[in-house]
């Protein structure tokens, strides 16, 4: 979120009534707001089959019989999918794209907002549109979608016909990936989890080659290597690295060879730092107890419930994880807990350096945002994400508290 | 003939109570060594708890539904697990053997108690070849091995049984007797046998996966 | 290809008819060796072949005590022989061992429970089911459900769009009884994610109707989600496939991660249950589920006691109530489910043996998900379960589990019992009072 200086960061309080909102519909769902905080959105019900998206108070044009899927996206910008004489498409900022289908689900934006994208279905055939540009091929079914940085799609698609419990067409390989709705000659048994590296020049994927064997591709060819496993590969730098299960242990190969010396019980999510020089991932040392790995070293901490994810901070120098023990949920900073526990967390925020962590919470029922593991603002009744200025020393908080929405810059 | 006989009551009563003790403390000890290097996941799921109320479930005779449906079989088990350990450790002749040697020494039984439970454990043997000879689902089991098993743990009994009552050549009886106790000895980490430690782990496991796991009952 | 005496289905004996003598031993050494430990090697040494577990296994006293289908039969004629031949077995061998494991034993683990030794002799079924499976020789049907797991996630082959279309449709026409009634997708931070298995959206929507008119009712906080990873069953944990079922189990509970839940909910499936709290989660070194998962029984419970559902007649028909095996030897709800029951119907009936001893309705395990070609023996090994539930001459038979609903249906037809087949929330939502809850009123 290159845009957060361009924030208001100066105005202390802002507030929207919210709950007035119940008052004038049949029913209004559940809020979303932007990622600065400037609008709150719901869908509300008007009438027996019609539906309007309210924001700030204000109703787009146009009612839908149906309407689901609001978010609020990088860019600010607020989307839904609506459906009118069972033809779906996308609001976007109140407009609808021209595009119509007979159903859009997987609603993403790239992360700096420029771009969305969804998986349509139309006619029983399934396929990608991004910024309202359909791909030119569609398919009988179609999993994975994925949305890179630049706006590129690819999903894994199923290019030829299977007939019912026909698992001998299934064994010789239905699927492949599809690039903006282009594909090559490779069919995989199962293809999953794609990744684009940060220019979406480059593709790599799971695969499983036969009942056993799984590997990983990179632009559609297969490494030699053969594995047990295999989760998510990711590019770091122009390196493709996948945590694969070699010899009945979780390992780390980089470019078909061994990485990481170390084997564990698990080892998935990875993250590369943002200069691609560090390797961060979520890592069971032994069955049962949950931990982070950063370049192959283990945090001298451990839990027994999971770690849900990890985050650099953007120079590298600060790693979250948020984590579950003994049945609460808690934040971890460069290998130390906070001391805050709670009932569930939402994602951290931070500055540059990462000297500073915003995160919102929810205890009994009632959300607080904690900074640097002290609490700052709350209790409120429905949150977003807070939000660190990029100077670490304001915190943008969002939360609705007595029926009012407020946009509050908590000076640190 | 003297010497022989010195051996088999001195030292190879030494060796194979090394062997039985010895025997199974080191499969013990490659039991856990192994779960803890290939299967770390068991350790996280059994407790002591867990463990000895299933164990001890199991002790209690009749207690567990399935072996109140099984009275006959479960009886005769039972009495003969505890007469197996209870006769040898405690008749006469092997205390005042055990008090010449060391001279420590504990209550004996009656030898006419002794000698009927002596019956019981011939008994319950031969009620469970029959089982095996007979019984459909028993008899689709067994093999050779398990009839070899029977007949181990019967020769000891039955010489001793003889020897008490000195029918045949008491002497031969005798040194069978040793011997066939030494062998059942020795060949205890061996065998299924071992299932005289065995079991109580894989009782342990379950009991911990049915109380520790599922919440539930495993008897 | 239909199944005989000597033959079974298509995806069998094609699959036997490529496999080479090298690569059977080779796989069966491979699985035997290296993937088992000292807990194998005591199941298998302390075993005393006693034959006290056969009056443990339905298969066992339903074919007039068949030494060939109690437990450690069904061990000797597999395990042991792999054992004993070094993994030199044949295709005849092996077309039998996929008979044992896949038809012929519902691993619904009674016989633990009559071992002296508790010896999990399911698990060495399901160890000879993973050489199946590495074999590819596994069942039709069951392997078509695990194809679809590892394609789309779920099941039946569910499609991204059909899944969220039904949740729509259900929730629409849920509205007739609450206007305001909501099955709301994707909600971030919801107290509850409820998940079914892919059977409901394919088959029975109704069920998640009923679930959303129980939610709502109920005032809860909830959520279902649209993405993959909505669907709790696995297939792939009973073909021995771990790989795929621990993907399984690792995105149904990622899926409730993003969504920040505070539990799961799931309905009324037993070996769902059994996946997400027991098996799919020791793939991914979650010893324990990460999140709470919680039966519906155990759900409906929670309502009832704390109020938040109200019955306002009680249910009249003589009813009895079948223990699945995955929620009560696999979770110790028996009880549990006695007191909703309770508290909903008036007239009930024990069948024995019950709750820990239940007798599996015959379907689990995967033998249901073998398809139809096997219909026909499942109903004859099964006998004991219809006379079981024809000694109790109840109207209505309550069974809190999808394998068990669609087995005991077949059962009861079978078997021309005249019995009702109903789940628990079937009679809840009939008894229960269409109101909102609201606190303190």
């Amino acid at each position: 979120m290159e845009e957060k200086h361009t924030w208001d960061w100066r105005t202390e309080l802002k507030e929207i009534p919210v709950s007035e909102w119940t008052s004038r519909y049949n029913w209004v769902e559940d809020p979303c707001m932007t990622p600065d905080g400037e609008s709150v959105a719901a869908i509300v019900n008007l009438d027996e089959m019609a539906f309007g998206i309210c924001v700030n108070g204000e109703l787009w044009d146009g009612e839908h019989e149906k309407a689901w899927h609001l978010v609020a996206l990088p860019g600010n910008r607020i989307a839904a999918a609506v459906c009118r004489d069972e033809e779906w498409s996308l609001v976007v900022d109140g407009q609808a794209w021209e595009n119509q289908f007979d159903f859009i689900w997987n609603l993403s934006a790239t992360p700096d907002g420029k771009h969305i994208s969804i998986a349509f279905q139309k006619d029983m055939e399934y396929g990608m549109a991004v910024d309202d540009t359909c791909w030119e091929e569609s398919f009988e079914n179609m999993t994975g979608m994925t949305l890179g940085d630049t706006g590129k799609t690819a999903a894994v698609v199923q290019v030829a016909p299977m007939a019912a419990a026909d698992i001998n067409a299934f064994a010789k390989g239905v699927f492949a990936v599809a690039q903006d709705g282009r594909f090559g000659e490779e069919r995989f048994l199962n293809a999953w989890d794609i990744s684009f590296d940060a220019t979406c020049d480059n593709l790599a994927w799971a695969v499983r080659l036969d009942r056993e064997q799984y590997s990983v591709a990179v632009n559609g060819t297969v490494w030699d290597s053969r594995f047990q496993q295999v989760w998510q590969p990711v590019f770091c730098g122009d390196a493709v690295v996948a945590p694969v299960r070699y010899q009945g242990q979780w390992r780390l190969f980089m470019n078909d060879e061994p990485f990481w010396l170390n084997g564990y019980a698990n080892l998935w999510r990875l993250k590369p730092s943002a200069d691609g020089r560090h390797l961060a991932a979520i890592v069971a040392q032994e069955f049962g107890r949950w931990t982070v790995a950063e370049d192959d070293q283990v945090w001298p901490v451990t839990w027994d419930t999971m770690v849900r994810d990890i985050y650099y901070s953007d120079d590298k120098d600060t790693l979250l994880a948020v984590f579950k023990d003994c049945g609460a949920w808690g934040l971890a900073r460069n290998g130390t807990a906070w001391n805050l526990r709670c009932d569930k967390i939402f994602t951290p925020d931070m500055n540059r350096d990462g000297s500073v962590v915003a995160v919102g919470f929810e205890n009994e029922g009632q959300f607080f945002v904690a900074v640097n593991d002290q609490v700052i603002a709350g209790p409120y009744e429905a949150m977003g994400d807070p939000v660190v200025n990029p100077e670490g020393d304001k915190v943008l908080v969002k939360g609705i508290k007595n029926g009012v929405y407020r946009r509050q810059v908590v000076t640190l | 003939m003297n010497a022989f006989i010195d051996f088999i009551m001195g030292p190879m009563v030494w060796i194979s109570f090394l062997i039985f003790l010895g025997g199974l403390g080191y499969k013990l000890y490659r039991i856990i060594h192994e779960v803890r290097t290939k299967e770390g996941y068991v350790f996280s799921y059994l407790t002591w708890y867990h463990s000895l109320r299933s164990i001890g479930a199991w002790l209690i005779p009749f207690y567990p539904r399935a072996t109140r449906q099984q009275p006959f079989f479960y009886g005769a088990s039972y009495i003969f697990h505890l007469a197996l350990f209870v006769v040898p450790l405690f008749l006469s002749a092997h205390i005042v053997l055990v008090e010449e040697a060391f001279n420590v020494s504990w209550p004996a039984l009656n030898d006419t108690f002794a000698d009927l439970l002596t019956v019981v454990i011939i008994a319950s043997l031969a009620f469970f070849t029959g089982r095996r000879l007979i019984q459909p689902e028993v008899k689709f089991l067994t093999t050779a091995q398990d009839f070899a098993l029977l007949f181990i743990v019967l020769i000891p009994f039955l010489t001793g049984f003889l020897a008490y009552h000195q029918v045949f050549a008491y002497q031969w009886m005798m040194i069978l007797h040793i011997l066939s106790g030494e062998f059942m000895l020795i060949i205890i980490p061996f065998s299924r046998f071992s299932h005289m430690i065995t079991a109580a782990l894989t009782r342990a496991y379950t009991g911990s996966e049915f109380g520790n796991v599922r919440h539930a009952r495993d008897w | 290809m239909n199944p005989t005496e000597n033959t079974l289905d298509q995806a069998v004996e094609e699959g036997l008819e490529r496999l080479t003598q090298e690569r059977i031993t080779r796989t069966v050494n491979q699985v035997l060796e290296k993937e088992t430990g000292a807990r194998f090697t005591a199941y298998v040494e302390t075993c005393m072949r006693c034959g006290l577990c056969a009056d443990a296994c339905s298969f066992f006293l339903s074919n007039d005590r068949d030494p060939n289908r109690m437990p450690a039969g069904k061990v000797k004629q597999t395990v042991w022989e792999m054992l004993e031949k070094k993994g030199r077995v044949s295709k005849d061998f092996l077309r039998r061992a996929v008979r044992i494991a896949h038809l012929e034993c519902n691993v619904c683990r009674r016989c633990s429970m009559y071992c002296p030794f508790g010896i999990d002799i399911a698990y060495m079924m399901l160890l000879v089911r993973r050489i199946i499976h590495k074999l590819e020789i596994t069942p039709l049907y069951i392997q078509d459900t695990v194809n679809s797991h590892s394609a789309t996630l779920n099941q039946m082959w569910v499609k991204e769009d059909e899944w969220i279309d039904t949740l729509q449709w259900q929730e629409e026409d849920a509205r007739e009884e609450f206007e305001d009634l909501r099955i709301p997708l994707d909600k971030p931070g919801a107290d509850i994610m409820y998940s079914v298995i892919a059977p409901e959206p394919k088959f029975q929507a109704g069920l998640i109707y009923q679930a959303a008119v129980i939610m709502h009712a109920a005032g809860m906080n909830w959520t279902m989600p649209s993405r993959p990873g909505w669907d709790n069953s696995n297939m792939a944990m009973f073909t021995g496939d771990n790989e795929i079922s621990g993907r399984i189990a690792r995105a149904f509970y990622e899926t409730a991660a993003d969504l920040n839940v505070r539990r799961i909910v799931m309905g009324e499936c037993g070996h769902a249950f059994r996946s997400v709290y027991d098996v799919g989660n020791r793939w991914d070194a979650w010893a324990m589920p990460p999140f709470e998962v919680v039966h519906a029984l155990e759900f409906y419970h929670e309502l009832l006691t704390q109020g938040r559902i109200t019955i306002t007649e009680k249910y009249g028909k003589k009813v009895t109530l079948h223990d699945p095996c995955n929620v009560s030897r696999g979770r110790g709800l028996h009880d549990m489910a006695r007191e909703v029951v309770g508290m909903t119907c008036s007239d009930f009936v024990e069948m024995t043996p019950n709750r820990e001893h239940n007798y599996c309705c015959g379907a689990g395990g995967g033998v249901i998900n073998c398809g139809p070609p096997y219909k026909g023996e499942r109903m004859v090994n099964n006998r004991v379960k219809a006379e079981q539930l024809r000694d109790t001459g109840a109207q209505v038979l309550i069974a809190p589990c999808h394998n068990c609903h669609s087995g005991l249906e077949d059962i009861v037809h079978h078997y021309e019992l005249n019995m009702e087949v109903k789940f628990l929330g079937d009679i809840i939502y009939e008894t229960m009072e269409k109101r909102v809850y609201t606190p303190g009123v």
